[in-house]
Parts: structure tokens; sequence; C-alpha cells
């Protein structure tokens, strides 16, 4: 007696681990909802941010400074609590009417206030990152593809869609992958305005039956995992640059490493 | 030939920023000619043929086209004329994304709009031309220099353009890789093509050129046939210049 015990059944099983389902899958819609915010909002923004009128690029730097530059809690803080309710009335009570399509298991329901404004939250936030992270990609391209491109006769979009970003894209896969990865981890945040996800459901086990080590850590678990999987995967699925397309993924490092007498 | 010129350059200038890149340039390029432009590096000679196809604008003068002046040329016309002008650029770049069908083939098919099928037909035709068939589907960097040049001439030439312009299109390859190139460059006046060729490949200025145009501080100093160019030139920066090219070691001892 005295000695430290585990109850690992006491978070895994029963309520405890209903609440830990729910709320694993509940960060893994937010995450996807969010991803694709992210995605659809980092194009616009760069586009903006690339527009060669002044006034478009100087409302995406603000937009970009803005929220990257703000903390992502505040930043759900103020469209839970503020902007939300600036949205018209019948919208809102449609989104809190009785919708069954959009309850996915186990019980999360995705037309609600809080996935709304955590989804969108978390895309906004995100895009500003993956906006700026593109554009990196975008300068690091070499001159002559743009003047190959002018000189074919392409228009600016053109260019930019056909030649510029696919490249851009794939050289800046990684840091983009990572981005997303922050966004999975950042949703933790969104328990702060009663979004049910993993972090959430977590301290509701703590305080429903004090396995407080236990239940963070099969949170932290399966935050872990997540993340493996989901950053696995954007790296597997992604664009390849094309320097590395007909040969080994690591042949750079390896020469690298040959080049310092390394194996 | 009696008729007008296609390009015509007329009291042309060009700063950048401070310096005077092109002072004063009056040059007529017939149809079908073939020029080789030479001279020392920052002569203002790659300006030039910048200038024809618009990467860079005039400061001052007149570049026409078939009799019109392009200055003026925006959005849509400018970038029709882009499509007739062909330009293959000393680093090749080539789409780095794409395979060589791709990229011989996207303009056709994204600037002109044609469709895939006829457009690909084209460009497998137009690899074929410049003896890469077989490499149709080969990326950028699965190919040497000599082909990835090669390659970006087909693309050159995919919109069918009256002229093409060569930026020193031999000097980023390995020296056995120069006359694949210049080969498929020969060509083309052959196919009634009118070519600028800034290069320094006096032997290919010799046999291929019409004129050779020798350019030193933004000044044409020497535009002759290549018979009286390399036989008789006329300024003593000319023949310095060629001296140098011919025998590099023995400029210390003149």
């Amino acid at each position: 007696m005295g000695g430290i015990t585990f109850d690992f059944a006491g978070v895994l099983t029963g309520q405890p681990g209903q609440w830990l389902l729910a709320g694993f899958l509940m960060t893994v819609y937010v995450t996807i909802a969010g991803s694709l915010v992210a995605t659809l909002l980092a194009v616009l923004v760069l586009g903006l941010r690339v527009a060669p009128v002044a006034p478009l690029r100087w409302l995406a730097i603000a937009v970009i400074e803005v929220f990257r530059n703000t903390p992502v809690l505040v930043q759900f803080l103020f469209w839970y609590f503020a902007a939300y309710n600036l949205l018209p009335q019948a919208f809102r009570s449609y989104i809190t009417g009785d919708h069954p399509w959009a309850v996915l298991p186990v019980s999360n329901v995705l037309l609600a206030p809080e996935f709304i404004a955590s989804a969108w939250g978390l895309g906004v936030f995100t895009a500003a990152f993956l906006a700026e992270e593109l554009r990196a990609g975008l300068n690091a391209m070499p001159s002559g593809q743009r003047e190959a491109a002018i000189s074919q006769g392409f228009s600016y979009g053109a260019t930019l869609r056909l030649i510029l970003l696919p490249q851009a894209l794939a050289n800046s896969w990684q840091p983009l992958v990572t981005q997303y990865l922050n966004l999975m981890k950042l949703s933790s945040l969104a328990s702060a305005i009663s979004l049910a996800e993993l972090t959430y459901q977590v301290r509701q086990i703590e305080s429903f039956n004090a396995h407080a080590f236990e239940a963070f850590a099969v949170g932290t678990v399966l935050y872990l995992l997540l993340g493996l999987v989901l950053g696995q995967a954007l790296v597997a699925f992604g664009p390849k640059p094309a320097d590395r397309r007909g040969s080994a993924p690591a042949a750079a490092a390896v020469q690298i490493a040959e080049a310092h007498g390394g194996a | 030939m009696s008729d007008a010129p296609l390009i015509e350059f007329k009291g042309v200038e060009k700063w950048h920023g401070s310096l005077h890149v092109l002072k004063g340039i009056d040059l007529k390029i017939g149809r079908g000619e073939a020029l080789a432009i030479t001279g020392p590096s920052g002569s203002g000679k790659s300006t030039l043929i910048r200038l024809v196809n618009r990467l860079e604008t005039i400061s001052k003068g007149e570049i026409s086209i078939d009799g019109v002046p392009t200055a003026g040329f925006t959005g849509r016309r400018l970038r029709e004329l882009r499509t007739e002008i062909g330009f293959v650029f000393q680093q090749f770049n080539l789409y780095g994304h794409l395979n060589a069908l791709d990229n011989v083939s996207l303009a056709l098919r994204k600037v002109r709009g044609v469709p895939r099928g006829k457009a690909e037909a084209r460009a497998r035709e137009l690899l074929h031309r410049v003896g890469l068939a077989d490499k149709a589907h080969h990326f950028p960097s699965q190919l040497s220099g000599g082909q990835q040049q090669r390659v970006a001439i087909a693309r050159a030439l995919a919109t069918e353009p009256k002229i093409v312009l060569f930026d020193e299109p031999t000097s980023a390859l390995d020296p056995e890789m120069i006359g694949e190139v210049l080969s498929v460059i020969r060509e083309l006046p052959k196919a009634g093509i009118t070519i600028l060729v800034v290069t320094h490949e006096m032997s290919f200025a010799r046999e291929v050129a019409d004129r050779v145009a020798f350019i030193d501080g933004g000044v044409i100093l020497e535009l002759d046939t290549p018979q009286k160019f390399f036989g008789a030139p006329t300024h003593p920066r000319t023949r310095r210049f060629l001296q140098q090219l011919l025998s590099p070691l023995a400029v210390g001892e003149a």
C-alpha cells in the first residue's frame, strides 16, 4: 500500500472511454474542417498577397499580420463570443436547430456554434501561415521560370497557376505539413470555447474520477498517434519536388553525408 | 531582299537605372535572316534581344515587328506578340514540374487553346525534330544540359513563331553537347524562321549566320556578312575581341 498505482481501465472503459472516443473523433473532425477552411483561405490570401494591385497586397499583408501575431486562443474567444453574435439571427437559429445529418459518430454535433467558431478560427489562423510559406516557396523559384512563362505568352494568373504555384507547393510542402500538424495540435485550445474535443474530454474525465495522470497520458498518446499518421499521410500523398522525381528521396542527404566522410 | 524588314530597331535606347545599356541602336533584320550577335559580357547584347519580345521595355526609340511598333502593346495583344516570338534561354528554364512533352505542349494548350490531343501530337513531332522523341516523358532533371536545351528549342517552336531569339544558348553546356544544340538551331532559317542568336560560338556565326553583329558598350560597332566580319573587321575593338576569342593566351603578349 501507499505506492502509486495506475488504473487505465478507469479511463478506457465505460463513460470515460466513450468521452475519450468522442473527443478524439471531434479532434479529427475539427482538424479536417479547419484544414479545408485554411487551405481555401490560404489560396485566397496568397492571391491577394501577390496581386499586381498594391491595395490588394496591403489588405493581404494586414490580414496575415493580424492573424499571425495574435494568440489563437484570443482569436477563438473573439470568433465565439464576439463575431458569432454579429451573424444574422436567422442563420444562428438555423445553426442551433436540430440537424440529424450534421451529427457524426460519436454524438458529435458539427452544426453548432462551438464547432463552427473552432474550425473557422483554426482555418483563419493557419491560412495566414500557409500563405506565407507558399509565398516563400514562390520567392525561392528561379526567375527563369517566370521569364520562360512570360516569353511564351502566359498571363500573370496563368503563370502563377500553371507554372509557379505547382512548383512552390512541392518545394514548400514540408513546412506546409508542419502548419497542418500545428492546426491539429492547436485544436486543443478550442476546449476553451467548449468544443468537446480530446482535451476537453480528458479534463472532463479528470474531474469525473480524478484519473488525471491516466487521462492525460492517453490523451497525449492519441495526439501523438494522430500527428504521426497525419504527418506521414500528408508527406506520402503530397506533391514531390521535381528534382527528387526518379531518384531516391534521400539522395541529397546521402550525398552530403558522404561528402562529410559519413556512411 | 526588297521587302520591308521583319524587325526594325530605330534609335533604341535602354537604361537600367543610371546605367546606359544600349545607346541608339539602328538595326533592320529581314524575313528568314539569321543574325549572330556577339560582344564582350555586359555589352548589351542580351538586352538587345530581350527587348524584341518585351521581356524588357525600351527607354527610348522604337522597335517594330512587321512594320508595327510594339512599345504600346499591353495585355492580350502583348501576349499574342510573345507567342509569335520564341525565346531560348542560356539556362534552358524548362518548367521543372513538367516532363518534356508537357513543357512543349503547355503553351499550345493554355495560351493558344489547342486541344490536348492535337497539342501533344505537335509536341511529339517537335521532340522528334530535335532528336528527343524517346525522352517525351522525362523530366528536366533527368535530361542532360544539351537535351534540356533541345527540349527548350522545341518548346520555343511550339506556337510556330516567325522569330526565335537565342540568349547564349550553348554557354551553359559542356563542350561535347554544344554541337547537338547548334545543329538543331541551324535548321531553323531553312524553315523560314528568323533567328537572332547571342553567341560566342564563332564557328557557328561563320557557318550559319547571314550577318554578324558586334556590340560593345551598348553600340553596334560592326555589322556585316561572316566573310567580311571575320576576314576584314574594320573596327579595332572587333579585331581585338576576335583575337581574344581565337587565341585567349596571346592577348597578354600583344
